[in-house]
C-alpha cells in the first residue's frame, strides 16, 4: 500500500510542490508565513473549481479549452444584467442565474459533441472564441466595477485571519469551502457514481464503453453540464473576489488549468486522473506563478520552468510505457 | 457428454459474388470442446459471426438451447448464452481486474451507485468459477495476454455464458500459458460449459478438442471424433492437397562470397543468443520457430528497431552497424511487418502514394514540387508488375482485400530497391488463394536478385518458398533444414518437439 502511495503520480508532484517550497524558503524566508499560504490559496480557488470541472472530461479522452470562456461570459453576463434592473442584494443570485447559464453552455459542448460526434477540442475551440466574441459584442467590452450594495464585503469574508508584520491582516477566504465541497463532489462523483465509472471507462476504450451497456451521450452530456456549471461558479467567485466583471477575464489561463489536471496525472488520450492529483498539479502552477518572484528569479523564467516540469511529467509516463513495451517483447521468454 | 445445446443447419452466407459459408452444418453438446479449424478465409469468422448475431445468414436454420431462429441478433445470442471472447478481449486497459470482470453486471444492474465491495465479490465470484486468483486491485494494462484472457473469460461466465466461443485464444501465448488455458477450459468443461474453439494451429487441436470440425474455402470437409485424428489428416482436410513441392522452381541461389548478409554471433538479452548464419544472392532463408523463440526480435534487430546487444553484422563483406531502421535502409535493408495495417500501410491514402512513399524524393521536379505524372507512371508498373487487382491507383489502400494490400507494401520496399528484403509472416490474413500468389512472387524476386528473410510459422509457406530453414527455440537457432530435404509433416513435429520439451520442464 505505501508503496503504491510513494510511486504515484500524486506523490512526485507532492514532493515538487515541497522541493520547490523548500528552495523558495531559502532563498526568501518571507515565503514561509501564513499570508504567503493565504495568498496562494486565495489565487488558486478559481482554478482548482475550474480544474476540478475539466478533469472528468479529460478522463473521458477530451481536451476541452472553452470552460474559461464559460466562465467569462456567465459571470460577466448575469452581472449586466442584475444591475441593469438595479440590483442591490447579496451573492446568491448570482450564482444562480450564472449556474444556470454555465449548465445550457455546458449542455451545447455537449451536444454538438455527443450529436455530431465531434472531437472535444474543436467543439471547445469553437465555443471558446464563439463566447468570448459573444460577450464583448452582445454583452459589453469594459471591465464594471459596479458591484451592487448587498456583496461590496464579500472579498474580504474570512474564515481565518492573520497578522503579519509585513503585509497586514491577510485571511483565508471562505470560498476556498467551495473548492472542499466542489473537490469532494467530484471524487465521489468519478469513484462512487455508475456515470463517474462510465467517463472512465470512455478514456479506457469508447467501444467497449458502448458495448458494455454504458449510455455514452448522456455521460457526457453529464460531464459536460458540471464543467459548465463549475466554470460559471469559478467566473463569478473571481470577479468578487478581484472586486470587478471582466469580459474576457481568464482568456489567456486555459493551459494553466490544462496544465494542472495533466500534472495531476491525467492524460491527453483519457482514462486516468484524480481529484487530489489536480488540487496538486494547480497548487504547483500557482506556487511557480506567484512565488518564484519572491526568489528573484524573473517572471520570463516562471514560464520556462513550468515548461520543463510539464516536459519532464509527461516523458515519466511515456518513459514507463516504453520500458514496457521493450519488456513485453521479451516477457514472454521470461516466462518460460 | 450432455444434450445439444446449440445446432446450426445448411447454413449459407454470401457476401457479394463471394461465397463465405456454403451450406454448414454443426452441432455442439453441453461440455463439449469443439475445435473448428480451416485456414485463413476457410469460414470460420463468419460462422462464429453467424453465431454471435453478427452476421445475418442468407439460409438456413439456427437452434440454441431447443430454440428456433432464422436469424439471431447479438442481445439474443447473449440471452441465449452465447459469449465470444475476441481477440482484443474488450477490456478497459485503464481499470482494475476487479472492476473490468464486475463492470457489465455494474452497468446491466441498473444501479447508479457503486459498491466497491460488491465490485470485488463479484469479481472473485467470476475468478472462482475458473479456479484462478489474479490480483484484484492490478490495473488490466499492466499485466499479460494471458492474464487478461482469463479475465475475459471470468467476464463470459458472469454474463452467463454457456457456450464460450474463443477465437484463436492461443495466437498470443506462451506455451507455459497455453497448458494454463487448457486448464482452465477443462474446468469449464466440467462445469458442463460448451467451447467453440476456433484455430489453425493443429499440435494445440489434437490436445484440446473433443470433436474437430474443418472448414475449407467455405465448406464443412470434416466433422469427427477428435479421437486418433492425426495431424496429417487433418492437415490434409484443411489444404484439401498434398503439396508437390517437385513443381516449384526455385532461384539458383548464387554461390560467390562474400554472401549478402552475414550475421555472427547476434545477441540481444532476452531476445536472442549468438546467432550466427549467412544470406546468399538470390536466396530465401527462412526462419521459424514459435511464438516467443525469438525470431521476431531478430527480425526487428537485423532493420535496427531492437539493436542488438553485442555481435557483428556484415554485407557483402562489410561490417555494419544497424542501430536504427535509418541505418538499415541505408544498407539496403527493407522491412515488412507482420501487422502491415498499422505498420507498413497508410490506408487512406491512395495506392499510388503508398508505393512511392519510401522514393518519394526521386519525384522532385526542379522547382523541388511533386512530379506526379513520373509518380503515377512508376506506381502503375508496380501495380501491373505485382498484379495488383484495382482499377485504379488513386483509390486508397483501405479498398483492397488483405492480399492485394501485402502487394502493395511489398511494392512499396521494392521501389527502393533494396538488397536484403525481411518479409514477417507475408501471408497473415490473406486469404489461400492470394497466398499462392504471393509465394510465387517471393520466388520471383529471389531470382531477380534480392536476398529474403522471411519469418513464418506457416509450415507449407516455409517450404513452398525456402531454400534453407533455421529453426529457433528460446533465443537460440536449434537447427537447419535444407529445401527438398524436409517434408512439412517434419517440420511441423520439429517445431512442436520444442513445445513439448518446453512445456515439460
Amino acid at each position: 500500500m505505501l508503496r503504491k502511495v510513494i510511486k504515484s503520480n500524486e506523490f512526485v508532484i507532492f514532493l515538487i510542490l515541497v522541493f520547490l517550497s523548500l528552495v523558495v524558503g531559502t532563498i526568501n524566508p518571507a515565503f514561509f508565513s501564513i499570508s504567503t499560504v493565504f495568498d496562494i490559496l486565495r489565487a488558486a480557488i478559481v482554478y482548482f473549481i475550474m480544474a476540478f470541472g475539466l478533469l472528468p472530461i479529460m478522463i473521458a479522452g477530451g481536451i476541452d479549452i472553452s470552460f474559461v470562456a464559460i466562465a467569462a461570459v456567465t459571470s460577466y453576463a448575469t452581472h449586466m444584467l442584475l444591475i441593469k434592473y438595479g440590483y442591490q442584494g447579496g451573492i446568491v443570485p448570482y450564482y444562480l442565474i450564472a449556474c444556470t447559464m454555465g449548465l445550457l453552455a455546458g449542455l451545447l459542448n455537449g451536444f454538438l459533441v455527443t450529436r455530431f460526434n465531434l472531437p472535444v477540442f474543436n467543439v471547445s475551440l469553437a465555443t471558446f472564441t464563439m463566447w468570448y466574441g459573444f460577450n464583448l459584442f452582445f454583452v459589453g467590452a469594459t471591465s464594471n466595477f459596479d458591484l451592487p450594495k448587498g456583496t461590496v464585503g464579500y472579498y474580504a469574508k474570512f474564515l481565518i485571519t492573520s497578522q503579519d508584520p509585513l503585509v497586514g491582516t491577510t485571511g483565508l477566504h471562505e470560498s476556498i469551502l467551495y473548492v472542499v465541497v466542489i473537490g469532494i463532489f467530484i471524487w465521489w462523483f468519478l469513484k462512487y457514481t455508475t456515470i463517474g465509472r462510465g467517463v472512465y471507462a470512455i478514456g479506457g476504450n469508447r467501444e467497449v464503453a458502448i458495448r458494455s451497456g454504458f449510455n455514452v451521450t448522456m455521460i457526457m452530456l453529464v460531464i459536460f453540464a458540471i464543467m459548465g456549471i463549475l466554470s460559471a461558479i469559478a467566473g463569478v467567485t473571481q470577479a468578487f473576489l478581484s472586486r470587478y466583471f471582466n469580459p474576457v477575464i481568464f482568456i489567456g489561463q486555459p493551459l494553466d488549468v490544462l496544465a494542472a489536471v495533466i500534472l495531476g496525472g491525467a492524460s491527453v488520450t483519457g482514462g486516468r486522473g484524480s481529484v487530489i492529483g489536480t488540487a496538486l498539479g494547480v497548487l504547483l502552477i500557482q506556487l511557480i506563478n506567484r512565488t518564484l518572484i519572491l526568489t528573484g528569479i524573473p517572471v520570463e523564467w516562471q514560464k520556462l520552468v513550468l515548461g520543463i516540469i510539464l516536459i519532464l511529467f509527461t516523458s515519466i509516463p511515456a518513459l514507463r510505457e516504453r520500458r514496457i513495451k521493450r519488456m513485453g517483447h521479451t516477457t514472454e521468454l521470461l516466462q518460460e | 457428454m450432455g444434450e445439444e445445446i446449440l445446432r446450426v443447419e445448411h447454413i449459407s452466407k454470401r457476401f457479394g459474388g463471394v461465397v463465405a459459408l456454403d451450406d454448414v452444418s454443426l452441432s455442439i453438446r453441453k461440455g463439449e470442446t469443439c475445435c473448428l479449424v480451416g485456414e485463413n478465409g476457410s469460414g470460420k469468422s463468419t460462422l462464429i459471426k453467424i453465431i454471435s448475431g453478427v452476421y445475418i445468414p442468407d439460409e438456413g436454420d439456427i437452434y440454441v438451447n431447443s430454440h428456433h431462429y432464422k436469424k439471431l441478433t447479438p442481445i439474443e445470442s447473449i440471452h441465449e448464452g452465447i459469449q465470444v471472447i475476441y481477440q482484443d478481449f474488450s477490456l478497459f486497459p485503464n481499470l482494475t481486474v476487479a472492476e473490468n470482470i464486475a463492470i457489465n453486471e455494474q452497468v446491466a444492474s441498473g444501479k447508479q451507485l457503486v459498491n466497491w465491495k460488491e465490485i470485488q465479490d463479484i469479481a472473485r465470484e467470476g475468478l472462482a468459477k475458473i479456479n484462478i486468483s489474479l490480483p484484484l486491485d492490478a490495473i488490466v494494462e499492466t499485466l499479460s495476454t494471458a492474464d487478461r484472457q482469463l479475465i475475459a473469460i471470468a467476464k463470459a461466465l458472469l454474463a452467463k455464458g454457456r457456450i464460450i466461443i474463443m477465437d484463436e485464444p492461443t495466437t498470443a501465448l506462451t506455451q507455459k500459458e497455453i497448458k494454463a488455458l487448457f486448464k482452465v477450459i477443462n474446468e469449464l468443461k466440467s462445469q458442463g460449459i460448451s467451447i467453440l474453439f476456433v484455430s489453425h494451429k493443429l499440435s494445440e487441436v489434437t490436445e484440446i478438442a473433443d470433436r474437430t470440425v474443418i472448414l475449407r474455402n467455405g465448406k464443412k470437409v470434416m466433422d469427427q471424433d477428435a479421437k486418433g485424428l492425426e495431424i496429417r489428416t487433418m492437415e490434409y482436410y484443411m489444404t484439401g492437397r498434398e503439396i508437390d513441392t517437385s513443381a516449384i522452381t526455385f532461384a539458383e541461389v548464387t554461390p560467390v562470397t562474400p554472401p549478402l548478409l552475414r550475421v555472427e554471433n547476434l545477441n540481444l538479452s532476452h531476445g536472442f543468443f549468438n546467432v550466427s548464419f549467412e544470406l546468399r544472392q538470390n536466396e530465401v532463408l527462412g526462419i521459424t520457430g514459435l511464438l516467443g523463440s525469438g525470431r521476431t526480435e531478430l527480425a526487428l534487430s537485423l532493420f535496427g528497431m531492437l539493436p542488438a546487444d553485442s555481435g557483428n553484422i556484415y554485407i557483402k563483406g562489410n561490417r555494419v552497424e544497424i542501430k536504427s531502421p535509418t541505418d538499415a535502409v541505408r544498407h539496403g535493408i527493407g522491412y515488412v511487418p507482420d501487422d502491415r495495417i498499422t505498420q507498413g500501410l497508410f490506408l487512406d491514402q491512395s495506392i499510388s502514394n503508398n508505393i512511392v512513399v519510401r522514393v518519394i524524393e526521386g519525384f522532385k521536379t526542379k522547382a523541388g514540387l511533386l512530379d506526379n505524372r513520373t509518380k503515377s507512371e512508376q506506381a502503375s508498373q508496380w501495380i501491373r508488375q505485382l498484379e495488383i487487382k484495382t482499377p485504379s491507383g488513386e483509390l486508397p489502400v483501405k479498398s483492397l482485400s488483405g492480399g492485394n494490400q501485402q502487394r502493395v507494401v511489398l511494392a512499396k520496399w521494392l521501389a527502393s530497391n533494396p538488397k536484403i528484403l525481411i518479409l514477417n509472416g507475408p501471408t497473415v490474413g490473406v486469404d489461400v488463394g492470394s497466398k499462392a500468389e504471393i509465394h510465387e512472387l517471393i520466388r520471383t524476386l529471389a531470382k531477380q536478385g534480392i536476398g529474403i528473410l522471411l519469418i513464418s510459422d506457416d509450415i507449407p509457406e516455409l517450404i513452398q518458398t525456402c531454400h534453407r530453414i533455421l529453426l529457433m527455440r528460446a533465443g537460440k537457432i536449434v537447427g537447419e533444414f535444407h529445401q527438398g530435404e524436409i517434408t512439412e509433416q517434419q517440420l511441423y513435429s520439429e517445431l512442436i518437439a520444442g513445445a513439448l520439451a518446453e512445456s515439460s520442464r
